[in-house]
């Protein structure tokens, strides 16, 4: 156990010597929120004192940070962890927590980009092909969250929420009943789409010390999977990055780590499509949101080194676990908001 | 033999370096105008008002009214460059903005290597997120 925890000490030691612009802005973080605390000349309001005010923003971020890690090892977006918690636990206005969701979602895929694809992890043809479906479906979806909000109220938005716990649910079933295979799936047939558009490639992997090929398959219902997934993504602030690893993964046969790292970039890309209508619509509250983003560059960074030696099939394991807790919370907040019925215990 | 780690695609590199440092330089910027905005009184609207306002669950409607009268419908944050909260949010959206240029880039990357499938969705996905930028989708009041 010693040796295990003085092994992960080590790599953690040796991640913040490889990659010093991390340690750096680690530094950076501490020393402004230090100085934030000694020379804060915040005014105290009839809610909150000061020292509420810092503690808020210090919170954020360290909460930020750890679900950023897991958000990444798991291609998952951290807005599935954030939205659920922040719509069921605190008064804040919906949204606040979807525009907030969505830096959560995205800042941990943005940064994560960079080694993705330095390593290769993340295929650039993968991205490119289903980014395009994604980004529509994403714009469509955060302008569609700003009309709804507006005229339909919780009632709609409950039974959207209701229908995304289900098929969440769904997904989280077909991960468990997949076994190993999902890990390294084969295709049967490629379809003459995938074919034409050369949608094979080949990766190294790091457990396994060997490049792996791979096939990839069925590109039409992939692209209008992503449409759907990235409207989710808009409209929900919630990323769906377990939605993107899975289509990847169960319907277009990427390897599962393959699938997570390109669910990274691609919830990035949706993410980052859909965000400008909240940014315009006045929903981003900067000065709430700065910590959130910092901790999940900080946390993107980390987990992304993470993955690349982690073991795919531990990886799955999150998936399923999140999902699971996930999706019970939002049937909960779907019940509640389309049938007016309380599930608080 | 022992196996060769396999390359990444130039396109690739370029996408992921812009974003990667992009958002770098866009976290630097939050930082500092979230410092600003708690250590200076500079801002465009008081840290307290933003902070309590969300604590206390206002819409996002009632917190602009409150603010300024009206929500922004734009980006407003670009003619409040030196205030703490207009910082933070520039900061903020500068990283999200590194996507487009990444995108474009890349997908000169692709048709430099004459592949032009890929090179056009990249190029299709900056058009769609530049879109999104302008702000050009009429929305309620």
């Amino acid at each position: 156990m010693e040796q295990v925890m003085k092994k992960e000490k080590g790599k953690l030691w040796g991640l913040l010597t490889k990659v010093p612009e991390l340690t750096l802005l680690i530094l950076l973080i501490v020393a402004g929120y230090a100085v934030m605390e000694i020379f804060s000349k915040v005014q105290p309001t009839a809610v909150l004192s000061p020292g509420d005010m810092w503690l808020i923003i210090v919170a954020s971020f360290v909460i930020s940070t750890l679900i950023a890690v897991l958000a990444v090892i798991g291609g998952i977006g951290g807005g599935v962890i954030f939205t659920p918690i922040m719509l069921g636990f605190t008064h804040i206005d919906s949204l606040v927590v979807r525009s907030t969701g969505l830096v959560v979602a995205m800042f941990s895929g943005l940064i994560s980009s960079g080694p993705f694809m330095r390593t290769k992890l993340a295929d650039l043809k993968l991205v490119f092909y289903c980014g395009v479906p994604i980004t529509v479906g994403a714009l469509a979806g955060s302008v569609a969250a700003i009309y709804l909000h507006k005229y339909m109220g919780p009632v709609g938005d409950g039974y959207v929420r209701l229908s995304l716990g289900i098929l969440m649910l769904i997904v989280a079933y077909f991960l468990i009943s997949g076994g190993g295979a999902t890990e390294y799936p084969k295709p049967k047939r490629i379809d003459p789409i995938a074919k034409k558009l050369g949608l094979s490639n080949f990766y190294w992997e790091e457990s396994l010390g060997k490049v792996v090929h791979y096939d990839l398959t069925r590109a039409v219902p992939g692209a209008i999977m992503f449409i759907f997934l990235g409207f989710i993504a808009g409209f929900f602030g919630l990323g769906g990055g377990a939605f993107l690893t899975a289509t990847l993964n169960l319907v277009m046969m990427a390897p599962v780590k393959i699938a997570a790292a390109c669910s990274g970039v691609l919830l990035a890309i949706s993410n980052a499509t859909a965000i400008w209508t909240y940014i315009s619509y006045g929903a981003l509250i900067a000065v709430f949101a700065a910590p959130w983003m910092l901790g999940q560059v900080v946390g993107g960074i980390l987990g992304a080194y993470l993955l690349i030696s982690i073991n795919a099939g531990f990886v799955r394991k999150i998936l399923i676990i999140i999902l699971l807790v996930s999706s019970i919370k939002l049937i909960m907040r779907g019940v509640e908001g389309a049938f007016g019925i309380s599930l608080h215990f | 033999m022992e196996e060769q780690k396999p390359q990444a695609p130039f396109a690739a590199l370029v996408y992921g370096e812009i974003v990667y440092w992009g958002v770098l330089l866009g976290s630097v910027i939050v930082l500092i105008g979230s410092v600003v905005a708690f250590v200076s009184r500079n801002n465009y609207v008081a840290t307290s008002y933003w902070l309590s306002s969300i604590w206390k669950g206002e819409s996002i409607h009632e917190i602009w009214k409150g603010a300024t009268g009206a929500l922004p419908h734009g980006h407003w944050y670009l003619s409040h460059l030196t205030t703490g909260d207009g910082l933070t949010a520039f900061g903020i959206s500068l990283s999200v903005f590194a996507v487009l240029p990444a995108l474009l880039l890349s997908a000169l990357a692709l048709y430099k290597e004459k592949d032009t499938v890929y090179g056009t969705l990249a190029l299709i996905g900056g058009i769609v997120v530049f879109i999104a930028i302008l702000g050009i989708i009429p929305m309620p009041s």
